[in-house]
């Protein structure tokens, strides 16, 4: 009976079970797609936030005082491949080894490192490409990269200063090299020559070592948990953290396979990616519920003017016996079928909308995860029983004595 | 034995008194026709006994419960287990046909039963608009669905507000021999309000109402 009563009032009312169903199905794809965004955009976002560069540095531990004692120390360039074998080497985008020395006649800096360089991972299938190219974008070059061991890339301050240009030629370590182009950083390389690293290391006698590394990580936001101190946890709590991709975990991991070396977080590239994150969340979850209630309100609203259109019948079927009961599941059995339908176009309509964000604002579309379905019909149920609860109250406030009177 | 005990019952709107005092008391099995003019307290005396309405003071006794002392749902149930509704206005679900309509106060009372919901018609003479809408039925035969409805869960009481006030004068007595007809065959109380003479003429006792208070209580012999 409780059914027959239902779908008639969706037989006979059926506008505004469509607009119900309408403005369930809206609030839950928006909620949804924006869900579905919250979902992956630490990992889109992040990607994004790597053209800020590298937020792990890793250089050779006790430096400081091995300097003191005039013993410089280097990591080795065997370990860099070691960076892409860690729990969390899938979050590895890049990393970029320094060499830096001093050109013994001259004095200045000689810096080598990776413009572009492809590396065989083992276990993966393509090559990783990493270097200064992906791990500081911002490099500027004007000319080209190094190709050959005669070539060389000048700094641009020091380039006006020395007054070269490209196509120069430039004494090294007692070797002729041509300028093969100008490079801009904003940083030290501006003043100094730049080597790809194996013949700096060649050059320098430094066969093998390197300075320091920069990584860039996808990293999982700092909260307060990650900012605890590992030595201070409990195995769980270090397990936890561990297996978390914070930048401290990253770099906690980095410093077992380098040997002699300290991983330390780019602190203000990684804070700001932590904040900006949480921010963006935080508005997403903000957006996600304004568009629930906005939904509800839209069920609410429409589901009054139902009732009043019913208010009659609610009122003969008090008078006839029905309780609070009776009269709730019948206005929430309502509710859940629009819930249950509006729910079903949401998700519907929350594959195309997310795909649109993805592709639009990220350039791929979003991941559909499985728990998205659940999660719709989870939202729009929940839409249509807040848009349900003060046309039932309303409901439950008829008084059959008033409605009902001879008239 | 009295079913119905009323006490002292006052009821106030907030730009008159309706109910000034009413005291009432109705036997078992008694036919009572409540009759006054329009703004007597009738209907409202009539509701606060059907548990629709509360009194702003005085009590109200049916089958010796004080319903006044009530919840709502508590009075729901009060009212589908003792009470029987016949409106004015044939107040049935549009969409609902006549089984169907008979059926609802079966569903709210305990569970739902066709058969029986036929039957309560054939017994009112609708035999044959088992399946017909309110839409497609006459004045009197939509009555006769609300008395099958009324009657479908076999209340003590039979609560009827102005029955006929919408119904010609052959539609007037078919429904109120069909009324006296199961009223004899199950000897349910009958408390009806009208203001035409002629429905008063079938009642066992006629109480006259006039500015909330009863001014006249008749029994007539029949």
């Amino acid at each position: 009976m409780l059914l027959r009563i239902v779908r008639s009032s969706f037989v006979n009312q059926k506008k505004a079970m469509a607009v119900m169903i309408v403005a369930v199905a809206v609030g839950t794809a928006i909620a949804s797609s924006l869900i579905s965004l919250s979902l992956d955009i630490t990992s889109k976002v992040s990607k994004e936030l790597r053209a800020f560069g590298a937020n792990i540095k890793v250089e050779p531990r006790l430096q400081g005082i091995a300097e003191v004692a005039g013993q410089r120390r280097y990591l080795r360039s065997e370990d860099l491949l070691k960076i892409k074998t860690i729990f969390w080497r899938h979050n590895i985008l890049g990393f970029v080894p320094f060499l830096y020395t001093i050109e013994p006649s001259t004095g200045h800096t000689v810096i080598g490192t990776w413009y572009r360089k492809s590396i065989k991972v083992p276990g993966e299938r393509e090559p990783f490409v990493t270097g200064a190219s992906e791990v500081m974008p911002w490099w500027q070059i004007k000319g080209r990269w190094p190709e050959s061991e005669n070539e060389v890339l000048l700094g641009r301050e020091l380039s006006s200063r020395l007054n070269l240009r490209r196509g120069d030629r430039v004494e090294l370590f007692g070797r002729d090299f041509r300028v093969s182009g100008i490079l801009s950083t904003g940083s030290k390389e501006d003043d100094a020559f730049v080597l790809p690293l194996e013949v700096l290391q060649k050059l320098s006698g430094l066969n093998g070592k390197i300075s320091e590394v920069y990584v860039s990580a996808l990293t999982t936001p700092m909260d307060d948990f990650a900012y605890k101190d590992p030595e201070k946890m409990s195995p769980r709590e270090y397990e936890k953290w561990y297996c978390t991709g914070y930048v401290t975990s990253i770099a906690k991991q980095i410093e077992e396979v380098m040997r002699g070396s300290r991983a330390r977080p780019i602190w203000p590239v990684a804070e700001t990616e932590g904040k900006v994150l949480k921010r963006l969340g935080l508005l997403i979850y903000l957006l996600s519920a304004v568009s629930v209630i906005s939904a509800a309100l839209g069920v609410s609203t429409t589901m009054i003017m139902s009732l009043l259109r019913r208010t009659r019948q609610v009122a003969l079927m008090k008078a006839i016996g029905a309780d609070r009961l009776n009269t709730v599941l019948i206005f929430l059995t309502e509710a859940l079928i629009v819930g249950f339908l509006g729910g079903l176009t949401g998700y519907l309509l929350s594959l195309l909308i997310s795909k649109y964000i993805g592709v639009e604002v990220f350039g791929t579309p979003l991941r559909q995860r499985a728990i998205l379905f659940p999660l719709s019909l989870g939202a729009s149920v929940l839409i249509a029983v807040l848009g349900a609860y003060l046309p039932i109250r309303k409901a439950l406030a008829i008084r059959p004595a008033l409605i009902l009177k001879g008239e | 034995m009295s079913i119905i005990e009323v006490q002292s019952l006052r009821k106030d709107y907030s730009t008159a008194a309706a109910l000034r005092g009413v005291d009432l008391v109705i036997e078992k099995g008694q036919w009572v026709s409540i009759i006054g003019p329009s703004g007597s307290g009738k209907t409202t005396l009539l509701n606060i006994i059907g548990g629709l309405d509360h009194p702003t003071d005085g009590k109200v006794f049916v089958k010796g419960t004080d319903i006044n002392a009530l919840s709502e749902d508590e009075l729901s149930v009060f009212r589908r287990e003792n009470i029987g509704f016949v409106f004015q206005q044939s107040h049935l679900i549009p969409y609902l046909d006549a089984t169907e309509n008979v059926m609802l106060a079966q569903y709210f009372h305990s569970l739902p039963d066709r058969k029986e919901a036929e039957e309560a018609l054939k017994r009112v003479g609708l035999g044959h608009r088992l399946t017909h809408r309110p839409s497609q039925l006459s004045g009197g035969e939509q009555q006769r669905v609300c008395i099958a409805r009324a009657l479908i869960n076999n209340p003590s009481i039979l609560l009827a507000d102005e029955p006929t006030g919408n119904l010609d004068r052959t539609n007037t007595r078919n429904v109120l021999e069909l009324l006296r007809r199961l009223h004899q065959e199950e000897h349910f109380t009958v408390v009806m309000v009208t203001h035409d003479p002629y429905v008063t003429e079938w009642a066992e006792r006629v109480i006259k109402m006039e500015d909330g208070r009863i001014i006249t209580d008749e029994s007539v012999s029949g």
